[in-house]
């Protein structure tokens, strides 16, 4: 209980940091516009590039939408953790945190949990603003599978990502309590690569080989697949499959995300750098 | 200008880590943005996602370290030494922009050696308008980025969210990736000239067809001319804007408040 406590608690400082420096509305806005562009940016390279060769169709221009609004989502949480423990030595609220009875894992689960409460609407106003955009802009239009179904099924799958949101997280964090400057290089190219490698842009198989086994690898590429399967291919099939591989993969990397971030604590706590200022 | 040019010189290459810093963001969007035009089957524009990374790499110091500079420097007690120093603050700005340029031309050409090694992108380029649009593209793009720095002096910390809002809906209407001006550009003609407002839109215009066209001089002067005016225009707005706003928190009390 106490445990639910610490973490509910941390989600709601994790709600106020992120949405109330402003109107909520206006943080939505400003949380939703950079996530659009980014959608509509692929489309448009998605749209020049076929458009020349003759390739076009809305059925892939819906892959690459419906990928990169999720990317927007499994970016965020790269960086919560990172921010949350940099900002908290910077003011001096993570070594707090720390000697609390509950100490800095519930912390940091709570603080991803804000981060998706804040981004997964943001998924869902990239996915609506990306598929009229398209069609003003590119005067086509994803084929998209809207129903309560589907909508639910992305739902679900946005859920099962959580433990392994929450897992990576742990595990930039481990490295977060270590340094004291460039706190923010591990996560940014993690983020960049996860681009690369979960399918968010692109199928796996254009990598050159071995790089398509380690996409294969990761949860977040089935997040991808079950989201697509929901949306664009009505499969239930692939969408099963792709769920029971999201939620088994998530639960390793959480374990792994946990055992890694309680044993690099505790290795900082003995060297004396968890109230390390960052510069 | 040129002390503050300096420090910011020196701080990148005496920590080399910095470039290894700097290059993740455009490296990687380039990476997967070339991936992207390969996966749709015309490999022949990956050059076009390269350059759009070397660009995206000057992009992000502008609005990083540029824009939301004297926010940082605010709070950890820089910026007053800026004010009581005698030195003019449009001159730190403009040391800031020379520094940064410098500072951002390692991780720059890392992009492009990087990218042509992967994917061995044909380019036919006319040197001299490369350079040249090189030149008046990052002469306005810092202008901006000086024009920002000072309206930023009115805000605390919301200029952090304000620069994740504007960058990738900047990047997207200046096309830094595709055309999004001219043949070949998806938008209507309204959008496309609400975005030839932005200095980046014209500079990529003009790159893409020096670089990969081997356009010359002559060919991309109207993209030159535009982009030299609104060097002068910012440099002259940001310079006002930067009086206007000093003059208002010095009145006000506001001007070194930490936290806000």
């Amino acid at each position: 209980m106490r445990l639910v406590r610490a973490v509910v608690a941390s989600a709601w400082m994790g709600w106020q940091r992120e949405m109330e420096w402003a109107n909520p509305l206006l943080c939505f806005i400003v949380k939703a516009v950079a996530p659009i562009a980014a959608v509509l940016t692929a489309a448009a390279v998605y749209w020049f590039g076929s458009s020349f060769a003759g390739l076009f169709t809305p059925e892939h221009l819906a892959y690459i939408i419906v990928g990169s609004s999720l990317y927007a989502q499994v970016g965020a949480y790269t960086y919560v953790p990172t921010s949350a423990i940099a900002e908290g030595k910077w003011s001096n609220l993570y070594p707090q945190v720390f000697i609390t009875p509950p100490s800095s894992i519930p912390y940091l689960a709570g603080r991803c949990l804000a981060s998706f409460a804040d981004s997964a609407p943001v998924v869902a106003i990239s996915l609506a603003v990306s598929y009229y955009a398209s069609y003003a802009l590119f005067g086509k239009s994803p084929t998209f599978i809207v129903t309560l179904t589907s909508t639910l099924m992305v739902a679900a799958a946005l859920v099962a990502s959580l433990p392994c949101a929450v897992g990576l997280g742990y595990v930039l964090g481990s490295y977060s309590v270590f340094v004291s400057r460039f706190e923010w290089a591990l996560p940014s190219y993690v983020s960049g690569l996860l681009m690369i490698f979960s399918e968010a842009l692109f199928p796996a198989s254009v990598l050159p080989y071995p790089l398509p086994v380690l996409a294969e690898a990761l949860p977040f590429t089935y997040l991808m697949r079950a989201s697509r399967a929901a949306l664009i291919y009505n499969s239930w099939s692939l969408y099963i499959s792709s769920m029971t591989y999201l939620t088994l993969g998530g639960l390793v990397v959480l374990a792994i995300g946990i055992y890694t971030f309680s044993v690099a604590e505790d290795s900082a706590r003995r060297k004396g750098l968890l109230d390390k200022k960052v510069m | 200008m040129y002390s503050r040019a300096w420090v910011r010189v020196r701080s990148t290459y005496g920590e080399p880590l910095w470039v290894a810093v700097n290059l993740a963001v455009p490296l990687l969007s380039s990476l997967a943005m070339a991936l992207l035009y390969g996966s749709t089957g015309l490999s022949r524009y990956t050059g076009f996602a390269i350059l759009g990374g070397i660009m995206l790499a000057f992009w992000g110091n502008v609005l990083w370290s540029m824009a939301s500079q004297f926010n940082w420097d605010k709070e950890v007690g820089i910026f007053e030494i800026y004010l009581v120093s005698p030195a003019p603050i449009t001159a730190v700005l403009v040391g800031m922009s020379l520094g940064g340029i410098l500072a951002t031309l390692p991780s720059a050409a890392l992009v492009a050696f990087i990218g042509w090694a992967v994917f061995s992108t044909t380019v036919t380029p006319a040197w001299d308008a490369v350079f040249l649009t090189f030149a008046l593209t990052l002469a306005s793009l810092y202008a901006m980025g000086m024009l920002m720095s000072s309206l930023y002096l009115a805000y605390g910390r919301e200029a952090e969210s304000m620069n994740s809002a504007i960058g990738e809906p900047i990047s997207f209407l200046s096309g830094l990736y595709f055309p999004s001006i001219g043949a070949g550009s998806p938008f209507p003609f309204a959008l496309q000239l609400a975005a030839s407002v932005i200095p980046l839109t014209i500079g990529m215009d003009a790159l893409r067809k020096a670089v990969f066209y081997a356009d010359s001089i002559r060919n991309v002067q109207f993209n030159l001319e535009i982009l030299a005016v609104m060097a002068v225009i910012l440099l002259y707005l940001s310079d006002r804007a930067l009086t206007a706003l000093e003059n208002k928190g010095r009145r006000e009390g506001t001007l070194v408040v930490r936290l806000r």
